[in-house]
Parts: structure tokens; sequence; C-alpha cells
């Protein structure tokens, strides 16, 4: 009785220091809080009390009503898959699955070696792949123009990061060789990227190497806008692993070279480890910022997520419920980038960050 | 030069204009402890990085167990073999264990198995009195105790010659002796020892010579009762003197 009296008396002894101190501070938690409950209210009431849930009540959904969220049911599977096939859509949603469980595994300390999580993304991007392209083992063939929603998003990120990581390794080692003509030709390679606009980038891509670029090289537009991303995002995390190098201590280097060491161990198991630890959290950034610049490629004509949502309220049935479409797909985004920066938080906090 | 470890002739280091290594003679037999001393700046550290090529010297010669110091990174490579060396911030890996940072060089230096590399390394770090602490990172265990990893690193990897460029100055001075305690066992077993100390009690205890340097220079050489008891040089004398006291 008496703790609770005391957590009382020091909850009230808080809120007058920190809150009505004066008049001011006051007024100010009065008409702020009041304005804070009213928003929260007004969230609730629409996306939760006023509610349309289901299809069958879909007449119900008028301009007074909440939240229609009836859309979803109707067009939750063109948001998820775009135009993939109605009857194969249980193959793109076991390839984001597999991709997911592969991101999930690459977080397991067990995987942390460069063999070990190369093998990992090969078998994880590979399954993934063959499961949403098939032609082979009886699935049949999904070319990747109809590959869209979700699945498109989650393809193009881990296409990326899958490319874009160990050309970023190479980069950033390439900047800091003691071969003047390799330093300056990586340096000048990381400045052209990051000069350039990623929308710019991507256009040359789909639209400009086709003409430029003899026909057997073409590839697919899909490839070439993954690939063309990937450069762009090595850019960018080359310069991470560079500050990454530049953090470790000179006499890490000095300790393995003196212990004699092979070079390539010294990169590998001792200064590339380091790098990447002394520089998480702006590696985690990167990921989260690369994971949502995906919805670029919606200019180029690829129905990811953002797109395939576009669609979903474009054909006039669904128009007045944009909102709603929106909030969703706002809310798978959430759900991938909270995650992601949920796991950089628990990495920096389990992995020693800042130690040694 | 046959039971020669370490053979430094005319020896010369340029930082740019500044002349950081005078005409350096010096040998090393094997078996041998030398106690490199001197004031701070007088390019001790360097003379001791050069033997293992961490830094390159301008001219002269330095040979490292008939084996000559030169550009040729064959040569280089063969030495870092042959000789270990212990830094002053001990530069232990710092993302793994201690077990693991002995094994890791043993693997990739010496090319033993994973099975070899982990019995070397028990038993060389029970030897350090740290095979309580095989599974902790270095950043969870005291100055002193890292330093005697980073001495059993070394050791796991059989080493001719020992360098130590200034062990004991980064502990805290509880730990000095426990550090120092090691480094006096391993000269006893006739471990061939290059090392840069302000420890004046280990050189006097456990040095067959020590080099006092200065501004580049060595300028005395000798046994230890004859540097503390009657030094010939003027520098030395004072050196004495001020650490004395």
């Amino acid at each position: 009785m008496e703790a609770t009296f005391k957590e009382r008396f020091s909850l009230l002894q808080w809120m007058q220091r920190r809150l009505f101190a004066s008049w001011f501070d006051s007024a100010a938690t009065i008409v702020l809080g009041f304005l804070m409950v009213w928003v929260v209210w007004q969230s609730l009431d629409w996306a939760v009390f006023r509610a349309i849930w289901s299809l069958e009540d879909r007449d119900l959904c008028t301009v007074d009503a909440g939240a229609c969220w009836a859309v979803i049911e109707d067009r939750g599977r063109l948001i998820l898959f775009g135009l993939y096939p109605y009857e194969e859509q249980w193959r793109s949603t076991l390839a984001c699955l597999i991709i997911v469980l592969t991101i999930v595994l690459s977080c397991l300390p067990v995987f942390w070696s460069a063999r070990r999580l190369i093998l990992l993304w090969v078998i994880g991007f590979g399954l993934f792949v063959i499961l949403m392209r098939g032609g082979i083992a009886g699935l049949s063939l999904v070319t990747s123009e109809k590959w869209g929603g979700l699945s498109l998003t989650i393809f193009i990120f881990s296409g990326v990061f899958l490319i874009g990581m160990p050309l970023a390794v190479l980069l950033a080692l390439g900047r800091r060789s003691s071969l003047p003509v390799i330093a300056k030709v990586t340096g000048l390679f990381i400045d052209f990227f990051r000069s350039l606009p990623l929308l710019a980038i991507l256009f040359s891509a789909a639209v400009v190497i086709p003409l430029v670029v003899p026909e057997w090289l073409h590839g697919n537009k899909l490839m070439r806008v993954v690939f063309a991303f990937s450069l762009f995002f090595a850019a960018y995390q080359a310069e991470i692993i560079r500050a990454g190098f530049q953090s470790t201590s000179q006499g890490q280097e000095e300790a393995a070279i003196a212990l004699g060491m092979p070079y390539w161990s010294v990169l590998l198991d001792i200064l590339l480890p380091q790098a990447f630890r002394n520089t998480l959290p702006s590696t985690i950034n990167q990921a989260v910022i690369t994971f949502k610049e995906t919805s670029i490629v919606t200019v180029i004509g690829f129905f990811e997520i953002m797109a395939s949502g576009n669609a979903a309220i474009g054909t006039g049935e669904w128009g007045q419920q944009f909102v709603e479409v929106y909030v969703f797909v706002a809310l798978v985004y959430f759900v991938f980038v909270f995650s992601l920066s949920r796991y950089g938080a628990w990495l920096e906090t389990h992995m020693r960050v800042g130690h040694g | 030069m046959g039971n020669l470890a370490i053979a430094i002739h005319s020896l010369n280091k340029y930082y740019d204009d500044h002349h950081a290594l005078k005409d350096i003679d010096l040998t090393i037999g094997i078996g041998e402890t030398v106690v490199i001393c001197g004031p701070s700046g007088s390019g001790k550290s360097t003379l001791i990085r050069c033997v293992n090529g961490l830094e390159q010297f301008s001219d002269g010669e330095l040979v490292v167990l008939d084996t000559p110091v030169d550009d040729d990174t064959r040569n280089l490579n063969a030495i870092r073999k042959r000789v270990g060396m212990v830094f002053q911030n001990f530069n232990l890996f710092p993302h793994l264990t201690v077990l693991e940072n002995c094994v890791l060089p043993q693997i990739r230096a010496a090319g033993k198995t994973r099975e070899n590399a982990i019995i070397e390394a028990e038993t060389q770090l029970s030897n350090m009195h740290i095979a309580e602490h095989l599974n902790k990172y270095p950043d969870q265990i005291s100055g002193g105790q890292q330093q005697r990893v980073a001495l059993a690193r070394a050791l796991c990897l059989k080493p001719e010659i020992m360098l130590f460029d200034e062990p004991t100055s980064a502990l805290d001075p509880e730990m000095i002796a426990e550090v120092l305690e090691v480094m006096q066992e391993l000269a006893n077993q006739n471990m061939t020892i290059m090392c840069v100390t302000h420890e004046m009690g280990f050189a006097r205890k456990v040095a067959d010579s020590i080099v006092l340097m200065a501004d580049g220079r060595i300028v005395e050489r000798g046994e230890p009762e004859q540097i503390f008891n009657s030094p010939r040089n003027q520098i030395t004398r004072e050196f004495i003197k001020a650490i004395s006291t």
C-alpha cells in the first residue's frame, strides 16, 4: 500500500515538475493533451469503430462511414501480388517467406562468415527466383514482367543487397588500395554513381542501355534495373565500409601482419568484420533507405507494391478508398522497415559495437 | 653469423627531413635477452618495428635469422613466421574470443588444423595462467590479462625471436608485475628477446645486455651491472639518474 502511494506521489511530483511548472506549461500541456487525445480518437474512430470490414457490407462504404477495409479484402491480392497469375500466387507467397527466412537466418551469429552468408543468400535467392519464375520442376513459367506487388519489392531489395554488398566491399577495398590506379578508378566510380540521382540511373538502365549496348547484353529489363540499383547502393555502402576501415585501429592490421597472417586473411578475418561492426548503424540505415527507395521503380513501369496499390484504386470502383489502400501499403512497409531497425538495435547491443 | 638472431648494420631511417635512426649497429645472439631503453623519441620503437618490417628503413642492412629484411616480400613473410611481437596496446582482435584470438592466426599463418590449433592455444593460455578466460572477449578481461593473451597468441606460432614494444606501458601499475613475470619465464627458457621498455627493474634482473638509445643513436650497450653502476656515456648517466629517482 505504502509503495503504491509513494509511486503515485512521485508520479504527481514528476507531472508537476515537468508538465505544470508554470501557467504557460500548464496551458501547453492541456492544449496539446487535448489535441493528442482528439487525433488518436479520430484515427481509432475512423480505422476501427466506424470501419467497414467485410466485402458483403461494401454498400455501406459511404463518405460518412469510417475506413472501408473491404477494399483490402477485394484488392489485397492485387496489392500483394500484382499481375502474378491468381492460381500461382502461393509461389509468390512462399518465395517471399523464403527471403524473409533468409534474412532472419543471416541475422544468426552462426552464419556470420563470408562463406556461409554468401552460400545462404545464393540458395535463398536462387529458390526465390526458381519459385517466382518457374519453367522447371513442373512449375509454369511466369516471366518477370508479370511479377508484382510485395514479392517484386522484396525481389528488388534482396537482389540489390545481394549484388550490391559484395560489390561495396570490393569498392571499399579498391579505394584504400596502395596502387594509385585502382584507388583512383574506384574513387571515380563511387563518386560518379553518388553524384547521379537514382532515378536517372534506373532510367538509363531501363531505357538507354538497350539503345547503346548490343542485343545479347541486354538481359531483361528487371535484371538491368536491379543491377543498376546495385551499383548505386554499392557506391554508398562502399563509403560506409571505408569509414569502418578507417575507424579500425592501425594496430589491428599491424598485429595481424606481425603474426604472419596472409593479407587476404587480415582483410577478411580481422579488418572487414570490425569495419562492419563499427558501421552497423549506418549499414542498417542504408538498408532501410534502399527498401523504401524500391518504390521508385514504379516510374519505369514495374508493379512493385506501391504501384500495385495505385492499380487497386485506379479502376474507379474503389476510387474513393485510396486512403485505406495507402494506409495498408504503409503498414506493409512499416512492418519490414521497423523489423529491420529493431534488428539493427538488437545487433548493436549484442555485437559489442563500440568496444575495443 | 651462424648464431646471431638479429644483425643490424649501419641502419638509417628518415621520415622526410627527420633522421629517426642514425647508423644503428646492433647484434643480438640466439637466446639473448636485450632490453632497449632511452628517453621517448629516441627511436627505440622505430628500431624494433624495423625488425619484422612493420617499419621500413631507408638504408643499411638488417638480417633476421640469416634472412635479410628487404623489398622481397617472401623474405619478410618468412621472417614474420619466425618472429613474434607484443605491442603496447595489446592489439587483440576485439571481435574474437580469447581462444579464437590464439587459434585463428595458427590456422591462417601456419596452416594448422583447427583441432591442433585449439590444443596449442589452450596450452599456451594455461602457461599464461588465463585458461579460465578462454571464451571471454578481450574487453571483458583486464589489461594485464589481455597482454598475456597477446603473448600467448604470439607464442602459439612457435617464434624463435620475441619482440616486445613497451609491453607494460599501457598497463595499470598493479598489472605490470604479472606481465613482467611471464616475460621473465620466457627469458629463462632461452627465448631470444628484444624488448623496448622503461621497466629498469626488469632490465636489471632479466636482460643479458641493455642498449641505451638517444636521439636516434645507440649511445651505449653493456651488461646491466655495468650500465647501472658505471655508465660510460654522459647521456646514460643522466638517463639512469633520471629514472632511478
